[in-house]
């Protein structure tokens, strides 16, 4: 089975994020591997351990994006693919949906892994729209994959009743929950081994595309601005006697609060 | 005049409220709005579509349908839009509408946001508001496109008191079934427990409650406020309780009325869950807890002790 999974590198949540005049400040940001994407990546070396699978990695940005291939590598990952093209700094799901329709297509793949969202975003469009795009099956928000053959596999989603399980033909396109497993982290061998393994870079043209063909000339929609979210006040806090404040914090949500 | 289709949630044979909220919505920035309701055996459901605001109701009735399945769903919606002339299609907070929202758009090649909380109109021109980076900043979108589909955030609008829409039925033929990626059964681990998406009041606990003695005198207090059952990461991690209860952002969102959050220190990653709620009450031993930054109503104390409390002060409040 050949396994193709996505990676973006996005800003780390753990750190406050400002904004000034409707734009992030950039200064002071760090980045990451995307959580989901971290357990999608974990979701491949998984598959390839117990079930047998050479896995690939994708990754769209700059330069600084080779770290986290690497870290890929430094886990069990095999082979890199870094679509690095300044004209895709402006791009949206739609877009990254395109260029990785190019990149699937020049691939023999049955399976591609994707995390469910981003964290910079969190929009959860991409790889839903890359299987609409590639006209293959899709299960989204997967939280657990049971290989039956070599034509099939079965996922688990987490749905709204409950835990959905569909059977899926291959080719076919899952996007992860972060629920599905616990990423390893990178052992010392592995990451020394993962510097020197080779990646494979591409620009928009070396894929055999085209700016206009992906549709980053005109985006579908765009970020006007940004906003600062206004962040909760804490309100009254109460100490002491556990009997005399419990009873002071019923009445107010009763009769101030008015939401008992 | 712009037209906004909204795709009506329903579960388990029941249409949801937020169907209303999200007409309503629409009624509100002046648009046409028309529902799809897709499902198996809905028929009887028509009178409440009509109530909850539409003007016409698209209804993709067929027992194939009865369990979810993003592909066939996506189809039913797509041509309900087509039909309708939708600029905007709205899609309540669901698993159910994140799956199948991104689908629609590309089929219909227009914009797509999700998790939105606002909506605007200037003459065509549709923009949202939608946070993003783990609900730390918010963002305003504008859509290049004639089109757009959204997935509206739990909470974000209310429902219009007294609204109502008229009878205007159209079927949409049965879609053509996804042979390749098969929905086999749904594994229930909710049961009949009230739905944490739509639950009024939402009460959550958290490692404070240590154990199974914790987590059930936590459930008996919302059992007794008809409340939604949640959990912090750390109870879900330890085993204690299922995925599905989680709140938080890589759990559910939710936006109750009341969020009750028990033994909950309050990271980073819970409060992206639960900062949208209208009233929040926390209770935690520890007066340095992050979640009393951003509790309306803090209760410094050991839950065992404040709990059972709890219970018999708000039962005397029914009576």
């Amino acid at each position: 089975m050949k396994i193709l999974t996505t990676v973006k590198r996005v800003v780390d949540v753990e750190l406050t994020i400002h904004v000034q005049d409707g734009a992030i400040v950039e200064e002071g940001l760090q980045y990451v591997i995307n959580a989901w994407d971290e357990s999608a990546v974990e979701t491949c070396v998984q598959l390839k351990e117990n079930n047998g699978a050479e896995t690939t990695l994708v990754s769209i940005g700059g330069e600084d994006n080779v770290d986290i291939i690497r870290r890929a590598y430094a886990i069990g990952i095999e082979n890199g693919i870094h679509i690095n093209d300044p004209a895709l700094t402006e791009a949206d799901s739609f877009v990254y949906a395109k260029v990785l329709q190019k990149v699937y297509e020049k691939g023999d793949y049955d399976l591609v892994i994707t995390g469910k969202q981003a964290q910079d975003t969190d929009s959860g469009q991409t790889g839903i729209i890359l299987a609409e795009y590639l006209g293959l099956p899709c299960v989204s928000n997967v939280i657990g994959i049971e290989v039956i053959d070599d034509q099939h596999i079965k996922a688990s989603r987490l749905g709204d009743a409950g835990t959905e399980i569909v059977e899926l033909e291959l080719p076919a396109l899952v996007t992860v929950d972060v629920s599905i497993n616990e990423p390893r982290l990178p052992a010392t061998r592995g990451i020394m081994m993962a510097k020197k393994k080779p990646i494979t870079v591409m620009d928009l043209a070396a894929l055999g595309t085209s700016l206009d063909e992906v549709g980053g000339a005109g985006l579908k929609s765009e970020i006007v601005e940004f906003i600062p979210q206004e962040e909760r006040k804490g309100g009254q806090k109460f100490e002491g006697d556990a009997a005399e404040i419990t009873a002071q914090v019923v009445d107010l949500l009763a009769n101030e609060a008015k939401v008992l | 005049m712009a037209k906004a289709l909204v795709v009506a949630d329903i579960k388990q044979g029941v249409l949801k409220g937020s169907t209303a909220e999200l007409l309503s919505k629409a009624k509100a920035i002046g648009v046409e709005t028309a529902v799809a309701a897709i499902g198996s055996n809905i028929e009887s459901l028509i009178p409440s579509l009509v109530n909850a605001g539409s003007d016409t109701q698209y209804v993709a009735d067929d027992p194939a349908l009865e369990l979810f399945s993003a592909g066939p769903y996506a189809s039913c919606v797509v041509d309900a839009a087509k039909q309708f002339g939708a600029n905007l299609i709205l899609f309540g907070f669901s698993e159910s509408g994140k799956a199948v929202a991104p689908r629609v758009a590309a089929q219909l090649d227009a914009a797509c946001a999700t998790d939105i909380t606002d909506v605007m109109l200037q003459g065509d021109q549709i923009e949202v508001i939608r946070p993003a980076i783990t609900n730390k900043v918010l963002q305003r979108v504008k859509a290049n496109t004639e089109q757009m589909v959204a997935v509206v955030r739990a909470g974000a609008f209310e429902a219009t008191e007294g609204i109502t829409g008229t009878e205007n039925v159209a079927k949409l033929s049965p879609p053509e079934p996804d042979l390749k990626a098969v929905i086999k059964e749904i594994v229930s681990d909710a049961g009949s427990e009230i739905d944490l998406a739509d639950a009024n009041v939402v009460i959550s606990v958290g490692r404070g409650a240590k154990d199974q003695a914790g987590i059930d005198l936590v459930k008996e207090l919302a059992n007794d406020l008809q409340a939604g059952f949640g959990s912090s990461r750390a109870m879900v991690d330890a085993g204690l309780l299922p995925h599905s209860k989680q709140v938080g952002q890589t759990g559910k969102i939710v936006a109750p009325t009341l969020y009750i959050a028990i033994g909950i220190s309050g990271a980073i990653q819970h409060l992206a869950g639960m900062k949208g709620s209208k009233v929040i009450l926390a209770v935690n031993k520890d007066p340095e807890a992050p979640i009393f930054n951003v509790a309306d109503y803090g209760i410094v104390g050991d839950l065992f002790e404040v709990v059972p409390i709890l219970r018999e002060e708000i039962k005397k409040i029914g009576s």
